[in-house]
Formats: C-alpha cells, sequence, structure tokens
C-alpha cells in the first residue's frame, strides 16, 4: 500500500516552501486555495500565511490518511470499504457524527429530488 | 467546540463588539457548525443568549420529535435569519466562508482512491471531504484559543498549528498510528 498521493509529478513550480514535509514525497499543494478560505471561515485572517496552510494540508492529508487506514482494518473483514467504517471511527466525535448524518440525509434528498425531476420530465416527454 | 469559536472570534475583534449581539450570533452560529451537543454551551452566557436559548426550549417540541434529542438547541431558519441580520460585515464574510468554503471532491477522490487502491463511492467522497473540513475547523478553533491565552494576536503561526495539533492528539481527537511512522 502506498503512502504518496497517485498524482503528485515532482514539479518544482509547486513545491511548497519551508515548514512542510521535504525530501521525498513532493506533494504538490492539494488544497490550498480552499484551505485559505476554509482557515478564515474558522477564525484565522483574511490571508492566512502561506507556511501556516501548507502544514495544516499536510496535517490533513496525514489525518484522512490514517483514518482511512483505520476504517480499511475494519472494512477488509466484510469485503469492502464503507461509509460505516468512517461512522464507526467518528462515533466518538459527536460533532462530526451529527455532521456526517446531515450529509448523508441531504444526499438522501437530493437523491429523491433528482428521481422524482427525471420521473416527470419523462412524464412531459412521453405526452408529446 | 461552540465556546471555542465564540471565544475564538471575540479575542479576534474586539473592537468590533456590538452589545451583545455578538455573543448570540457567534453561540447559534455554532449551533449550525456541530450540531452534536457535548454540553459545553453553558459556559459563559451573556443574558440575551439565556433568553433565546430559553425562547428556543420551549419552541423545540416539536423539533424534538423530528431531529432526536442531539438537535434540541439547532435554530429554527426563523430565528437564524433575525441573527444573520445582526451581522456586522466582517462577521458576514466570514460566515460566509465558513459556510461555503470545502475541500474539492476530485482531489478528495485521488488521495482516497490513491490510499485504499480501491474505488471509492460518492457518498465516501462527501463523508470525508466533511470530516475533514470540521478537522481543520478544529484545528484553527484551538490554535486561536491558545493564542488568545498567550494574548497573541496576527495570522495563525505554524507554531500554533502545531501546538493545536498536539492538543488534540492528547484529547484522543486524532486517530493514532499503531505503527508509528519512522522515516517520512
Amino acid at each position: 500500500m502506498s503512502n504518496t498521493p497517485a498524482a503528485a509529478p515532482t514539479s518544482s513550480s509547486k513545491s511548497k516552501a519551508a515548514g512542510s514535509s521535504q525530501a521525498p514525497e513532493k506533494r504538490k499543494p492539494l488544497f490550498q486555495k480552499e484551505l485559505q478560505h476554509m482557515m478564515y471561515g474558522f477564525g484565522d485572517e483574511q490571508n492566512p500565511l502561506p507556511e501556516t496552510v501548507a502544514l495544516v494540508e499536510d496535517i490533513v492529508v496525514e489525518y484522512v490518511t490514517d483514518l482511512t487506514h483505520k476504517a480499511q482494518e475494519i472494512g477488509t473483514k466484510r469485503g469492502r470499504l464503507l461509509v460505516d467504517d468512517f461512522l464507526y471511527l467518528i462515533r466518538k466525535d459527536l460533532p462530526k457524527l451529527n455532521r456526517c448524518r446531515e450529509l448523508l440525509a441531504m444526499q438522501e434528498e437530493l437523491k429523491q429530488a433528482r428521481k422524482a425531476f427525471d420521473v416527470d420530465e419523462e412524464k412531459i416527454t412521453s405526452l408529446d | 467546540m461552540h465556546t471555542l469559536i465564540k471565544d475564538a472570534l471575540i479575542d479576534i475583534s474586539q473592537e468590533q463588539r456590538p452589545n451583545g449581539f455578538f455573543d448570540l450570533g457567534f453561540v447559534i452560529n455554532v449551533g449550525s457548525i456541530s450540531p452534536g451537543r457535548d454540553g459545553r454551551l453553558e459556559i459563559e452566557q451573556t443574558p440575551e443568549e439565556d433568553e433565546i436559548r430559553a425562547l428556543k426550549r420551549s419552541q423545540t417540541s416539536e423539533e424534538e420529535d423530528n431531529m432526536g434529542a442531539e438537535f434540541t438547541r439547532y435554530p429554527t431558519p426563523a430565528k437564524m435569519q433575525t441573527i444573520l441580520t445582526h451581522f456586522t460585515v466582517d462577521q458576514m464574510s466570514r460566515y460566509e466562508s465558513f459556510r461555503r468554503s470545502a475541500l474539492h471532491k476530485s482531489n478528495m477522490k485521488k488521495v482516497l482512491q490513491s490510499i485504499t487502491g480501491q474505488k471509492v463511492s460518492d457518498t465516501l467522497n462527501i463523508v470525508v471531504c466533511g470530516i475533514a473540513k470540521m478537522f481543520v475547523g478544529e484545528l484553527v478553533e484551538t490554535a486561536r484559543v491558545e493564542m488568545g491565552k498567550k494574548k497573541d494576536s496576527g495570522p495563525i503561526r505554524p507554531c500554533h498549528i502545531r501546538e493545536s495539533y498536539r492538543r488534540l492528539k492528547l484529547q484522543g481527537k486524532v486517530p493514532k498510528r499503531s505503527v508509528p511512522r519512522l522515516f517520512h
């Protein structure tokens, strides 16, 4: 199991500067722009320091990696990796758990709405 | 987490603090961030907040039936609307950033697929993006609280983030690797 992200050609133009994890894996910054807005939303300045953003991105990627590894350990017992594995890992963290439930519920709603929309479309086209 | 945001934002813009609505706005604001209650909302309430909370309790009986015990203190859309009208321009822009920002699903999908080696469903992608966003929130908020305790101000620096990451690890909010990462 490799840890390096699949899309990471070592393009020097975008390699991050001081303060971040260096040498063997040169990760192209994946989430910089979005992270800047996110950090502002959560309490940082309008323009967070680039070193800070790079560090937060590293930490987040590591967090997601570790979480996914743990979920895989649970998931391999049943075969596929499922959402429920992640929900199990999050179970102690109430805010995250509820947010995930919210997101899943919204996704269901959107699916239902799209299905209803498609059915209506069919009715209209069949009338023609 | 709720007081974290409240305290953090109070520290940042002390000058801009209108009478009591600032606190009001952000405690309720926090309600939309993390509907999961962990009982920390009781700390440091202003009289207006007490009133608002009492109002909500009296009106949320049907909401409780619909959404379950965890959502009892979720503000109704109408209340949210009134709070939003009381926001200053600064608060509004920050709130807008908070609501609208998200990690790109395509990037997250790439990362997940390279970690798992399998195809990742869209649902999983969405959930992980949500979890990651909340984790960023925890990092930034904890960093701000730390800065507040040291009376530091200005943009968050990497040392603050490292400190906040260390704290989160102690609280057990960061998954620990069973095999420690040696060379990376």
